[in-house]
């Protein structure tokens, strides 16, 4: 059963696939101008330059957008459940979260610059920032909303406020926490290409936008597609984390 | 002697800065053993009275005893919910053993305990499955054996067979009966099913509309008896009790 499903997700991937690089072999015709090489041309460059340019960019991507997604997971989660789960809290909170969640977070890219240099750490706070509100917005609305029937049903066992936290909110709030990560990983992505554009030599951000202003199109077109299959590779782990921690979700 | 007794009980809420009672001057008892059911128009404090019982509310004035100890201390009784309380996240492996769990046994005796109670309510084949997978019927009988591995002596079970169909909460009467008959188990149950009441309260209280107290107690001498859904008497306490209701109405 498994089986034919993973055949089932793998066709359709395929055929995703298949439908994009036709329609962008169609547009690169059509247009007919260096800025769009053909996918032949991107994935030749792309293999060609894997291992020897892309991959030491892509290490350093990779490691900023899994750092941040971490920091974003650990904090965003513990705190959202104890918001949701606190009537006080959340009270408490909602005004301050309200009022800055709808301020986008690249705003502050010059700030962090200048207080956390152009190291590192400015871009991961800053990917950080922008997906822990996600993150704790979702899953203080899960804690929430979840039925009462299932916290007196172990509160009844005699649980304490761990024993609640570990059997009842955190298992119930993960196919919620996951969805949020899964929403956040894309946003991550763009907010990363943004950031290792300022300031840094280091980067797919930065690959992409220097192949771009030395007018070499096919290493830019090989940075899209590696930046693309980084993403991807990313939500094939969410999603495969999903099938294992929430099975249950998919009876 | 009895096992458990209420005097004079009394409950309030602050709601929309008005102090409104939810069980005024409640008082009721059950001696070792028995069957009590608990009968009342909706919202009149039944499933409050159940949430004192079990511990998980002690803003209440008056006496409360199980035992001769508050609910709080009392770690005798189990409560089962209307809708099962089961987590649909765990196996009924897992939501059986999650009360051993919670209070400490080891993971031995977890397992020990967990089998022996899956065994004996001929639920062992259905250990890996999910709630979601299960009929109203199986995730009642988990939610019991989830009890009943706490080796309780107090049962408090909420409108317990209320989502089944009419075949499946018969049997569930009768396989709680027999529950009853094996482990001598003290049972409070609350239901709105007349015949329900009549066919496993020994005692059977009224409630009244809110603020709820019990408003007439009523001894069953057919309690227990699996013939006596057909014989004329059990028609009878039934109209007599559904008299006794209507008027509240």
């Amino acid at each position: 059963m498994q089986k034919i499903e993973l055949m089932h997700k793998s066709f359709n991937i395929l055929t995703g696939v298949i439908i994009l690089i036709v329609f962008w072999y169609l547009l690169s015709l059509i247009l007919n101008t260096p800025a769009l090489p053909t996918p032949l041309t991107a994935f030749s460059s792309f293999f060609e330059l894997f291992t020897s340019e892309l991959m030491p960019h892509l290490t350093i991507s990779f490691y900023r957008v899994g750092v941040s997604l971490l920091i974003a997971t650990v904090l965003g989660v513990p705190l959202g459940l104890f918001i949701g789960k606190n009537k006080k809290a959340d009270e408490f909170s909602a005004p301050l979260i309200y009022i800055t969640y709808p301020v986008p977070k690249v705003v502050f890219l010059p700030i962090f610059l200048i207080l956390l240099g152009i190291g590192n750490i400015s871009k991961i706070v800053l990917i950080t920032l922008t997906i822990f509100y996600l993150i704790l917005v979702t899953t203080r609305d899960a804690a929430r909303n979840l039925p009462k029937e299932y916290v007196l049903s172990v509160k009844s066992l005699r649980a304490n406020e761990f024993e609640l936290y570990r059997h009842v909110y955190f298992p119930a709030c993960l196919p919620a926490i996951l969805t949020s990560l899964r929403l956040g990983l894309g946003i991550a992505m763009s907010v990363l290409f943004l950031v290792e554009t300022y300031a840094t030599q280091e980067g797919i951000g930065y690959f992409i936008m220097n192949s771009w202003s030395s007018l070499a199109y096919d290493k830019m077109f090989a940075g899209i597609i590696a930046m693309g299959l980084m993403g991807f590779f990313l939500y094939l782990l969410l999603d495969a984390g999903e099938k294992v921690l929430c099975s249950w979700i998919h009876l | 002697m009895d096992y458990l007794s209420i005097e004079s009980l009394q409950i309030s809420y602050a709601q929309d800065n008005q102090i409104t009672p939810a069980l005024k001057d409640l008082s009721l008892s059950l001696p070792l053993g028995s069957i009590g059911v608990i009968i009342g128009p909706s919202g009149c404090g039944k499933s409050t009275l159940l949430s004192v019982l079990a511990g998980l509310n002690q803003n209440y004035q008056g006496t409360v005893l199980i035992n001769n100890k508050s609910p709080k201390e009392c770690d005798a009784t189990a409560l089962i919910l209307q809708e099962y309380g089961l987590l649909p996240w765990k196996t009924t492996w897992d939501n059986v053993g999650l009360g051993l769990q919670i209070r400490g046994f080891s993971k031995k005796e977890t397992v020990i305990r967990t089998e022996q109670i899956l065994n004996k309510l001929g639920l062992f084949h259905l250990r890996k499955r999910y709630p979601a997978q299960l009929s109203g019927g199986q995730r009642q009988r988990i939610a019991i054996a989830r009890s009943l591995v706490l080796e309780p002596e107090l049962l408090l079970m909420d409108e317990p067979f209320s989502s089944l169909d009419a075949l499946s909460r018969e049997e569930m009467q009768d396989f709680l009966l027999e529950l009853w008959q094996e482990t001598n188990l003290t049972i409070l149950l609350i239901t709105h099913n007349i015949e329900e009441a009549v066919f496993l309260g020994q005692k059977i209280f009224v409630m009244s509309e809110c603020p709820g107290t019990i408003i007439k107690k009523l001894s069953n001498p057919l309690a227990g008896d699996y013939s006596a859904r057909g014989k004329i008497e059990f028609l009878e306490t039934s109209n007599s009790l559904r008299s006794s209701l209507r008027g509240l109405n």
